[in-house]
């Protein structure tokens, strides 16, 4: 959350509050972008204009509201359109590009994908760094209790542990998705 | 926690586990999916900060007549409705992960500063409606007197380890040879709790046990090593939390 202050501060450009902005959703708008273009320059170049829209838009934003749905909604148009530049810019023969270049991607995130991504991020981030990287370990990189708890150094029962701990921590911060 | 809770977190946490049936591993299953994405753990290059600002800036510049608005009708709908439609779930659908619902972890926090001014920080929903406390905060910091020239912002986040402040700030000397700088946070009683010592503003890391609820004021002041651990008084930043309506 952004403290009301800030985003009337947004509002008027001012460069702290531009910062605190970014610094609050910067990484989770960008992972939104990321989520549909699978390009880290792409996801950039979208994170960059969703906070350019932002500001232009910020005028007529409520500032007692939320800023995450909108910001997320932005993002998400923004990737959007950045994909389809893509696809009509692509004049190479198909045979050519690599799979998964975003010209190739064809089905967009639905609406709660996005939405998933952000909240799940969102709820890593609380998580120690021991467990953070435990869960990224896991599911990220595929790898088994024994295969972590030799990359880390450390005995297969303080992985279990560290794991049990971060997943608990996990589903106490996204219970509210059973709603 | 039910014996249930235990094995559905058990089987996120890559155990087998015989108890669950198909409907509930499908659905702990897509968050396995959300967890195993890319999208959940990449991380933009550093300069991308750099490069918004400028963006930002740029725009800013270029529309004068924008930046100089003030207080905009506060009821004002948005720009567009789908720009502000959001990630909104389609009505009727369940939710998509069914977890166990944990008592979350009481909300607290105390902020620490370098040499700027805190502002206001509002610490609930502005919905006032009830549900989970917040769990992010971002603020922005500005100088005092002592130091007109400071200001930046600070990024609060609760953790299992308490509230983790990282706090950017510049116009501030660094400090070293027997002087450092210490946050305070401050209750109604005047209760001094410290939350840190630092030496330079522009990139710190500090945590706070303490609820921001009931310590709303927070302050910093310039230090001596003298074996004095009370506040020198010599503030260089001053903020206080204003209450969420």
């Amino acid at each position: 959350m952004v403290d009301r202050d800030v985003r009337r501060r947004f509002r008027t450009g001012e460069r702290d509050a531009v910062s605190a902005v970014y610094h609050a959703y910067g990484r989770l708008v960008y992972a939104v972008a990321y989520r549909l273009l699978s390009d880290r320059s792409l996801a950039e170049e979208a994170t960059q204009q969703t906070f350019v829209k932002a500001w232009r838009g910020a005028e007529s934003f409520d500032e007692n509201r939320e800023m995450t749905p909108w910001l997320v909604a932005i993002a998400k148009r923004t990737a959007i359109d950045i994909h389809r530049r893509e696809a009509l810019r692509s004049a190479t023969p198909i045979d050519s590009i690599p799979e998964g270049a975003p010209a190739l991607v064809t089905r967009a995130a639905a609406p709660e994908d996005i939405y998933d991504v952000w909240e799940v991020r969102s709820a890593v981030a609380t998580l120690p760094a021991e467990e953070q990287e435990v869960v990224r370990l896991q599911h990220f990189e595929g790898l088994t209790h024994t295969e972590i708890a030799g990359r880390l150094g450390v005995a297969v029962g303080t992985v279990k542990s560290r794991s049990f701990r971060a997943h608990k921590r996990l589903a106490a911060a996204l219970g509210h998705l059973r709603r | 926690m039910s014996v249930s809770d235990n094995d559905r977190i058990a089987y996120l946490s890559g155990e087998q586990v015989e108890s669950l049936d198909a409907a509930e591993r499908a659905e702990l299953d897509e968050l396995r999916a959300v967890l195993a994405s890319p999208a959940s753990w990449v991380e933009p290059t550093e300069d991308l900060e750099d490069r918004v600002l400028a963006a930002v800036a740029a725009e800013v510049a270029a529309n004068p007549s924008r930046a100089a608005a003030t207080e905009p009708a506060p009821t004002a709908a948005p720009a567009a409705a789908d720009e502000t439609a959001g990630p909104s779930r389609p009505p009727g659908r369940r939710p998509r992960f069914r977890l166990p619902r944990l008592t979350a972890p009481r909300v607290g926090f105390a902020l620490a500063g370098v040499a700027a001014v805190i502002a206001a920080i509002v610490i609930a929903s502005s919905s006032g409606t009830s549900g989970p406390a917040p769990l992010h905060f971002a603020m922005v910091v500005t100088g005092t007197p002592l130091a007109p020239n400071a200001h930046g912002s600070a990024d609060l986040t609760k953790t299992a380890s308490g509230w983790r402040i990282q706090l950017r700030a510049t116009g501030l000397p660094h400090l070293e040879n027997g002087r450092y700088y210490q946050a305070w946070v401050k209750n109604a009683a005047g209760i001094l709790v410290p939350v840190g010592t630092f030496n330079d503003a522009r990139k710190v890391t500090l945590w706070s046990g303490v609820p921001i609820t009931k310590f709303r004021t927070l302050t910093v002041t310039i230090q001596l090593a003298n074996g004095n651990p009370a506040s020198s008084n010599r503030r260089v930043l001053v903020g206080t939390i204003t209450p969420a309506k």
